[in-house]
Order: C-alpha cells, then sequence, then structure tokens
C-alpha cells in the first residue's frame, strides 16, 4: 500500500511539474536578419544574414538566438573571406548567439510596440560577455506572429577581435548590430 | 500495477512535452555545409598554382620577380647576392569571370614570354561533405624573343608551349593546407634544349601553407621534374625545381618574399629549364605582390 502511495504521490509531482511547459508558449523563426555595419574613416563596410535561428519563450521570456559567421554576406567577396578567415576566425567559432531572459514580462495579448530588455550572454568568436540588449517587440493582432527588432554596439577588442594598426582606418573598432525578425507562434 | 503504468505514462508524456527553449533551437538548426575558403592566401604559391581561383568580376594584378644567385659564381657581394640581376620579372592580370573560372594573362621577361592561362575548380571542398579540392590549370607560353641562330624557330609553332595541371589541395586546419599536383608540359622539339631530354616532361608537384600568425604563413613547393619521365643521363645538370617563403596578408594586398632555385617564374619556363641548385648557390630572393580589385555589382548571392 505504501509503494502504491507513493507512486500516486511521484505521479501527481510529475505531472504538475509537466503542466507547467505545456503551458508555455514558443515563438520560433529561421530567417532572422541580422545587419552590421562598420563605419571608418576609408570606408564603409556592411554585411547582412538572413539566416539567424531564435526561439522565444513567451512566458517566462527565455530567448536563444544564434547565427552562422559564415552566412554572413559582404558586398566585395574578399572583404568576406577575410572576415571569416582573419577577424572572427568562423572555422574555429562558427556562430555568434545569445541566450538570455526578458526583464520584463511580455505582453502577447497587446499589440502595442514593447520595449524590453533582455539580459544574458551573448556570444561572438567564442567569448562569452554579459549584456543587455534593447529590443522591441510587436505582436500581431492574432497573436500568432511576434516581430522583433534590436540595435546595439559591440566593441571588437570585447570579443578579443584584433585589428591591425594598418587597418585601423578601414575597420571601425565599434561595429553597429541591428537585427530585425518575425518570429511564428509553434503549434502545440 | 496499473499505478506504475500510470507513472510510466506520466514520466514519459512529461518528457514529450518539457520543451524549452534549447531543444526547439536544436530542432529548427540546420546544419549547412559551407565551402571551404581561403585553402591558400593568394592563387599561387611560391613557385606552384594553388588550387584557389579569383572570385567571381575580381581582377588581380600580380607581379613577380627574381633576383640571381646568392651565392656560387655569379653571387656574393660582388652582385649584392644577386640583387644585381633580374632574371625574370612576370606582370600579369588574372580575372574571375565566376567563382570558379579564372581567365589570366601575363608577360615574362625570360624569352619575352607572353602567357594565357585559364583556372577551373573542378571540386570544392567543404565543411563536412567532399574532402578536398581540385583545380584544373592550363597555360600556353608563346616566346617572342629573337632566335639565337637562324634555324632556332623555324616554325611560329616551334614559339609555343603548353601546360597543364591538376591541382588537389586540401585545408586540413585553419593553419595547415597541403597540395599535391601532377601536371604535364607539352614542347616543341625545337625547344628542348638538351639532345636527350624528352619532349614533353610528366611532373608532380607538392606544396604546403603553415600559419604562423594570422596574416603570415610559411609556403613551399617542390615539384618533381627528374626522376618521372625525364631521362637522367642528360649532359645539362637539371635540378628540380624548389622554394619556400614567407607569405604576407594586408587586406587586399599579399606580399611574398622568397627564396628558390629556379630563375624563372611560370610553370611552362621553370619546369623545363631549372639548372640551378640550392647546394651550389644558386638560390635566389624573391618576391610577389598581388593586388586585388572588385569589379563586381554590389550585391553577393551565393558563395
Amino acid at each position: 500500500m505504501r509503494t502504491i502511495l507513493y507512486h500516486i504521490f511521484v505521479s501527481l509531482l510529475v505531472s504538475i511539474s509537466c503542466l507547467q511547459p505545456l503551458k508555455a508558449q514558443f515563438y520560433q523563426t529561421t530567417s532572422a536578419s541580422v545587419r552590421f555595419y562598420s563605419s571608418a574613416p576609408v570606408e564603409d563596410i556592411e554585411a547582412i544574414s538572413n539566416e539567424g535561428v531564435s526561439v522565444i519563450n513567451s512566458d517566462n521570456g527565455d530567448i536563444s538566438f544564434k547565427v552562422k559567421m559564415r552566412s554572413f554576406r559582404f558586398e566585395k567577396a574578399l572583404m568576406q573571406e577575410h572576415f571569416n578567415e582573419n577577424y572572427v576566425e568562423s572555422e574555429r567559432f562558427p556562430d555568434a548567439s545569445f541566450k538570455g531572459k526578458s526583464m520584463e514580462k511580455i505582453d502577447v495579448s497587446s499589440t502595442a510596440a514593447q520595449k524590453v530588455i533582455f539580459k544574458g550572454t551573448f556570444t561572438v568568436h567564442g567569448v562569452s560577455k554579459q549584456r543587455e540588449l534593447p529590443v522591441t517587440i510587436k505582436m500581431s493582432r492574432d497573436g500568432k506572429t511576434m516581430s522583433l527588432s534590436s540595435e546595439f554596439k559591440v566593441k571588437c577588442e570585447d570579443h578579443d577581435i584584433k585589428i591591425p594598426k594598418i587597418l585601423w582606418e578601414n575597420i571601425a573598432e565599434v561595429i553597429d548590430v541591428f537585427v530585425n525578425a518575425e518570429f511564428k507562434i509553434i503549434s502545440q | 500495477m496499473k499505478k506504475i503504468l500510470l507513472f510510466l505514462f506520466t514520466i514519459i508524456y512529461g518528457f514529450a512535452n518539457a520543451q524549452d527553449v534549447d531543444s526547439i533551437m536544436a530542432n529548427i538548426s540546420e546544419q549547412k555545409d559551407y565551402k571551404t575558403q581561403a585553402t591558400f592566401k593568394s592563387p599561387r604559391l611560391v613557385l606552384l598554382q594553388t588550387n584557389e581561383t579569383q572570385k567571381a568580376n575580381n581582377l588581380a594584378f600580380w607581379v613577380g620577380h627574381r633576383f640571381g644567385d646568392i651565392g656560387g659564381e655569379f653571387g656574393s657581394s660582388h652582385t649584392l647576392y644577386g640583387l644585381d640581376f633580374a632574371t625574370d620579372l612576370y606582370l600579369g592580370f588574372d580575372y574571375g569571370i565566376t567563382d570558379k573560372l579564372t581567365v589570366g594573362i601575363g608577360r615574362s621577361k625570360f624569352n619575352e614570354s607572353y602567357s594565357a592561362l585559364v583556372k577551373y575548380r573542378l571540386l570544392w571542398q567543404e565543411d563536412e561533405g567532399v574532402p578536398f579540392s581540385v583545380t584544373l590549370f592550363g597555360q600556353s607560353s608563346w616566346i617572342t624573343r629573337e632566335p639565337f641562330s637562324n634555324n632556332e624557330f623555324q616554325d611560329e609553332g616551334d614559339r609555343i608551349n603548353h601546360f597543364f595541371q591538376a591541382i588537389m589541395a586540401r585545408k586540413f586546419t585553419p593553419g595547415i593546407s597541403l597540395m599535391l599536383s601532377p601536371g604535364y608540359l607539352f614542347r616543341p622539339e625545337a625547344q628542348v634544349q638538351d639532345v636527350g631530354d624528352e619532349q614533353n616532361l610528366f611532373v608532380v608537384g607538392i606544396g604546403g601553407r603553415f600559419k604562423i600568425l594570422k596574416r603570415v604563413s610559411l609556403i613551399t613547393d617542390y615539384t618533381f621534374v627528374n626522376g618521372l619521365s625525364r631521362p637522367d643521363d642528360l649532359q645539362t645538370d637539371y635540378h628540380n625545381p624548389f622554394g619556400v617563403g614567407v607569405e604576407i596578408e594586408t587586406g587586399g594586398h599579399v606580399f611574398s618574399l622568397n627564396f628558390q632555385n629556379s630563375r624563372y617564374i611560370t610553370a611552362n619556363n621553370f619546369i623545363p629549364n631549372t639548372t640551378k641548385s640550392w647546394s651550389d648557390g644558386g638560390v635566389r630572393f624573391g618576391f610577389a605582390i598581388s593586388r586585388n580589385f572588385n569589379l563586381g555589382p554590389k550585391e553577393r548571392n551565393d558563395y
């Protein structure tokens, strides 16, 4: 009798703990646009990827975002090669990523623009930094689409990305990053 | 028993639904097999061609220079270790029609020869899939100097030769790339310097790049000419071309500072005519500079 009671108790516990994630609402994208821009005296360099992958849990505010360094496209093919080979070393560090949590509650029922801060770990070139990234979220009327945009700066030095002295006029030390994504709800 | 089943059921049910951001990320992230880039930094190593081609719509201007013997009879301080001489000088343009197809023209001081080259990437190494790259290389060379004797070039065709090579290369790590390149030289009888020599020569080239700093690499290549199809009882003392160098990359420029026993720059010239040896002071200093120009449209879609 005791063991049966024990089983019932454990089953209940497991069921309750399972109820929580069941309620969770997830939004995902595999085509987030990530654009970065370097403005320096000699030239402006811009690169874009439309292959950002991300998932947001709108209930607890969890976010995970990843983009492959090789997916960035540059105006000049040689620049693209140098970016991968000499700066971000994408063979050793293939992705840039962010993993964190929204500090405010995301209201999926509101269609107003919501400004939230995502706090978490930002990793580029294998070097992780704790960052607070400002993000604007806007829900569609039916609540099935979540638009996200964000603008922040990345300092090359913070991530151990070295710019040779003779090229300081060509490459900025602080890079502007723009993220735009449309997340779709995952049907459960 | 029923309770145990229920227990098991809830556990399985629980796991199946215990989704979090990470598990969904893992499901939707797809692996993409990217083409390996920069197996070599330049289309040329020290003497040999690498598997690299120009990017589509990119034009590269390439200058190569070879000085005189450092030591031996023609070297030493009398010629400032060969720097007084220019045994060969090459000026050339390579243009990428696509990322896979490059055409080029050039002019060498030696024999006042003009050359035209074609490079085509047959196979491109990938991160996971294709294990190595293969590039086909062809170069024709036309000697325009005055004949040394009245009957040297009786026919205009006597001035032309062709070289073909299959360049197999693999980037083993971000810092180590190696290549193996069998090749064949076709030349007319009139260009054979040693009467006992074969008219056409089969060769095998090997080469490598070893990164020592992010933008600085050691480069080396060696070409087996003797000991293959060439007879080994010739009067002329031919040697296998061997070069070592340092390659420095600064944005759109690639500089190469090197030493080699061959006096000439194009394969059509150095493969049949290398008579200097590393052991008797026949080694010389050389350098090469390449400058890249992007002539293409602004937006890129492939690669």
